[in-house]
């Protein structure tokens, strides 16, 4: 009955400002009679279940020719399934209130299911259609690629989405990762539904999926329903991961010119993987430098102090093979090469002098106290659920956390900030009509 | 949209009724219903509602000011979102910026926002440091310290916020036009939340300082908690912190009855930043609160089947059948203080013109008027409605929002637990009605969003 509050509680306890609360989190591991493994919160406090889950292989492993297809697809799952076309599939979920999706990242092929309990039967029945018999209607997949190719020309304008793109493009030219999601409009003319139809085959397979499944619903229901829907699908091979990426080892900066009277400017330094042994100082040093909310030092330094931008931020991004730490901030286009100079000092500083002992101390509380805040929904926890697998974790590691980032010292700061703030690879793309910032090619 | 934040209407599905195409069997289920809000009101007027919740050791509380861009004169514009950023500065108890950093080094996260009509300030953080957030909202509620010197730089940053959302967006440059043709120039509504540039260049410590005595006072205040709490809990807490500041005499808010008077007109924006053009008509409509209200519930249906999703009868006809839009919508949200509008958009399919999207448009538009909508596809939209309002109850996040929206524009705990039963009680003649009475051309501005070289 409690067990999510069980779960927040020592998400949330786990730092010196709260009361310790014991015990294990109750994470489930399960094995489907078929095979199929998932973990699982049993919630029953709201009487909805909520699905997250995954296949191997993304939008990196676009086939040649074909840029755009796996996206493309991935929506066209719930475009008709069966005898349904997609009308009829839509109804479906509306009258039972059920609410499938899919979508592809560069790495993976990912899905969610929520419905109410009491109608588990129809959502895991509707899943089980999307997942093994999608229609790929001729009429339906045109609409969606014109969709596209107007979404892709709608991002073409705005300075934020450029700046990203532009951004993906230089740091990895010539590995798949800089490759746009959508696809190109000649990539997505050759997707044809038996080529969709293909891709979907090459996807869809037992071999890398990942489940997480949150909310009114127990072990052996579970198991029953997973068998319906996945159990199916057949075994297979994955498309393989796209090459390690060699990080830049000197600083670019590319202007993209827009009529507008702000730029955007992205900032990008190669990152740190997930896995790596100094994960959770980078995550502190992050979090002093820009990460969280109102609290950063690019907040105060670029913002408060210097009225020179709304939006200053960074971030830690990690990718099967590449991670990187992005900065982002957007200023009139008299004013960006000034909010530059300033996030490249910061940058400095937390490269020279790491962070005082209260920032660490205040980022701990926070990193520890802040992760219970995003337990706002079923489905926003399986996607917890499903995040953790995807890194690879261990059903424990919520336990575990908070004495992880608690062992962080003020040198390990120190030693990350000076591994990772390095001004000779850094990749500067600006967007608008910036003064006073030159190309460096 | 309005969307009850009660948590036990999902007890009635439980039990084992399931959704079911039939409209009549869940508006049973919320019949039945049960309240989950709880309220109180303090000796010197503040609201209080709290939303118990014990699914996460996490409590939010939103302190909802009923003041917003809409209470605003022209020359004025933008002061209700001047001040939302300026109460992130200091008082003589926690020094400048140090509010979120508070929050942020006890585990919290912390926002706020400005709308026509409310100012709201909102903290999510573990149960047991309600108290310190309480304390400090209520410190910043009277004793801000607006100094020239805050000033300076933050009005910087919300240039260039309204850069970032306004400037460099065509598509809100257009809005911004259209609304000053529908409400009327200088008219509530008609002028921007974030204000005019020169408006934001201009105010200062006085502009501000007034409005912040004028409309900051616990009787114009709602206090929502919603989390592991109990409402005992929040009445002791807001009566030691809330309690002993002093109510002010509030000026009565004035929205205007009527919109724009030269209508209909059309408003082009044609940006060389453009490259997918878009047809969008707005019309005058009534508000839950200034209008014909009795309008308001089955004009949230009406939107819903025409216009609300992939199923509706402009994306059918549109999109999937005769291919003039790539995507059609329509939407209506009736929680306004003052009029508020009826809206329909659509992205035209290339090689089609925004003519072609009109004539197809009004097309569906008469077939409904003339022929009247099928009870089926009524009881598909109350269906649609309702179980977004039983999703809405899995998120802690949403309960807040739903009452800090219905009581800051007019609205009571009893409106918002009504929902349900008045949107399951529209008839196909009450849609059918309402469609009559706001789809007129006389309440009407249709907005074109052209690549700059295009005429069409």
């Amino acid at each position: 009955m409690k067990r999510l509050r069980v779960l927040a509680a020592a998400i949330a306890s786990l730092f010196t400002l709260l009361p310790v609360v014991a015990g294990a989190i109750e994470i489930k591991e399960i094995t489907t009679p078929l095979g199929i493994k998932a973990w699982l919160v049993e919630d029953r406090s709201t009487p909805v279940v909520a699905l997250s889950y995954s296949f191997s292989g993304g939008t990196a492993t676009d086939p040649a020719g074909q840029a755009g297809i796996t996206d493309l697809m991935a929506g066209l799952l719930t475009d008709g399934a069966g005898s349904m076309d997609a009308q009829a599939f839509r109804q479906r979920q509306e009258n039972t209130a059920a609410s499938l999706g899919f979508n592809a990242s560069l790495d993976r092929l990912n899905g969610s299911l929520r419905v109410l309990s009491v109608n588990r039967d129809e959502g895991f029945e509707l899943l089980r259609l999307a997942l093994t018999q999608p229609r790929f209607d001729p009429d339906m997949v045109n609409q969606r690629r014109a969709q596209t190719i107007a979404s892709i020309n709608q991002a073409s304008q705005r300075p934020g989405s450029v700046a990203s793109r532009t951004l993906m493009e230089t740091l990895f030219a010539g590995h798949p990762y800089a490759a746009d999601p959508d696809g190109t409009p000649e990539g997505l003319a050759a997707a044809t539904p038996e080529l969709l139809k293909k891709r979907a085959a090459e996807l869809l397979l037992r071999n890398g999926l990942i489940v997480s499944a949150v909310g009114d619903i127990g072990e052996a229901e579970l198991a029953r329903q997973l068998d319906r829907s996945f159990g199916v699908l057949l075994t297979g091979t994955p498309p393989a991961l796209p090459p390690q990426w060699v990080p830049p080892t000197t600083a670019r900066t590319v202007v993209v010119e827009r009529p507008v009277p702000q730029s955007t400017a992205v900032m990008a330094l190669p990152g740190i993987a997930r896995d790596d042994p100094e994960w959770y100082a980078a995550l502190v040093m992050n979090h002093v430098l820009g990460g969280g909310g109102q609290q950063s030092r690019l907040f105060n330094e670029v913002r408060e102090k210097r009225g020179l931008a709304y939006s200053v931020s960074s971030g830690l991004r990690t990718y099967r093979r590449a991670s990187l730490l992005v900065m982002s901030t957007g200023s009139a286009n008299e004013r960006i090469a000034e909010a530059i100079k300033v996030i490249r000092v910061e940058m400095g500083r937390m490269r020279n002098e790491g962070v005082t002992e209260s920032e660490l101390n205040d980022a701990k509380t926070y990193l520890t106290g802040a992760l219970a805040l995003s337990l706002d929904s079923s489905g926003s926890i399986a996607g917890l659920l499903h995040s953790l697998q995807i890194d690879g974790l261990s059903p424990d590691h919520l336990t575990r956390r908070g004495a992880l980032i608690a062992a962080v010292r003020l040198e390990d700061v120190r030693n990350v900030a000076r591994r990772l703030l390095r001004d000779e690879t850094l990749t500067t793309v600006v967007v608008g009509k910036p003064v006073g910032v030159s190309p460096i090619p | 949209m309005p969307l009850p934040g009660r948590r036990s209407l999902l007890g009635g599905l439980l039990a084992g009724v399931a959704l079911s195409p039939s409209g009549p069997a869940l508006a049973r289920l919320f019949a039945v219903e049960k309240r989950n809000a709880e309220t109180f009101t303090l000796a010197n007027g503040l609201q209080a509602i709290v939303l118990p919740s014990r699914r996460a050791p996490i409590v939010t509380q939103v302190v909802v000011y009923k003041v917003g861009s809409a209470d605003e004169t022209f020359g004025h514009t933008g002061a209700a979102h001047f001040l939302e950023h300026m109460m992130f500065k200091g008082t003589d108890k926690v020094p400048t910026g140090e509010f979120s950093r508070i929050v942020s080094r006890n585990g919290g996260r912390d926002n706020a926002y400005t709308t026509f009509d409310s100012t709201g300030y909102h903290q999510t953080i573990a149960a047991e440091q309600l108290e310190l957030v309480m304390r400090m909202e209520a410190d910043r509620m009277t004793n801000v310290r607006l100094t020239e010197r805050e000033i300076v730089p933050e009005r910087q940053v919300i240039l260039e916020e309204r850069r970032m959302r306004t400037d460099n967006v065509p598509a809100s440059l257009l809005d911004e036009a259209v609304r000053e043709q529908l409400y009327g120039r200088h008219k509530p509504y008609a002028m921007p939340v974030i204000g005019y540039p020169d408006d934001i260049r201009r105010l200062g410590v006085s502009d501000l300082t007034s409005f912040y005595r004028q409309h900051y006072a616990p009787n114009n205040a709602i206090l929502i908690v919603a989390g592991d709490v109990t409402t005992e809990q929040v009445r002791k807490l807001s009566e030691r912190y809330y309690g002993p500041i002093a109510n002010r005499r509030m000026e009565p808010r004035h929205r205007p009855a009527q919109g724009g008077t030269d209508l209909p007109q059309k408003v082009v924006r044609a940006d060389a930043r453009v490259v997918e053009p878009r047809w969008t008509r707005l019309w005058l409509a009534p508000s839950y609160r200034v209008g014909e209200t009795r309008y308001a519930y089955a004009l949230q249906v009406l939107a819903r089947l025409f216009g609300g999703t992939e199923t509706s009868r402009l994306s059918r006809v549109l999109v999937d059948e005769r291919k003039i839009g790539l995507s059609a919508w329509a939407s209506y949200s009736p929680s306004s203080l003052g009029l508020t509008s009826f809206d329909i958009g659509v992205h035209p399919a290339k090689s089609r013109s925004l003519g072609d999207v009109e004539e197809a448009v009004t097309g569906e538009m008469k077939r409904l008027l003339d022929g009247g909508v099928t009870v089926e596809e009524v009881e598909r939209a109350q269906n649609q409605l309702l179980a977004a309002a039983i999703y809405s109850q899995d998120s802690l996040a949403s309960g807040p929002r739903i009452y800090g929206s219905a009581l800051s524009t007019g609205g009571t705990v009893a409106d918002v637990d009504a929902w349900p039963q008045r949107i399951s009680a529209v008839t196909p003649d009450e849609v059918l009605a309402a469609a009559r009475h706001v789809w007129r051309d006389d309440g009407a501005v249709t907005a074109l969003l052209t690549p700059a070289e295009s005429s069409r």
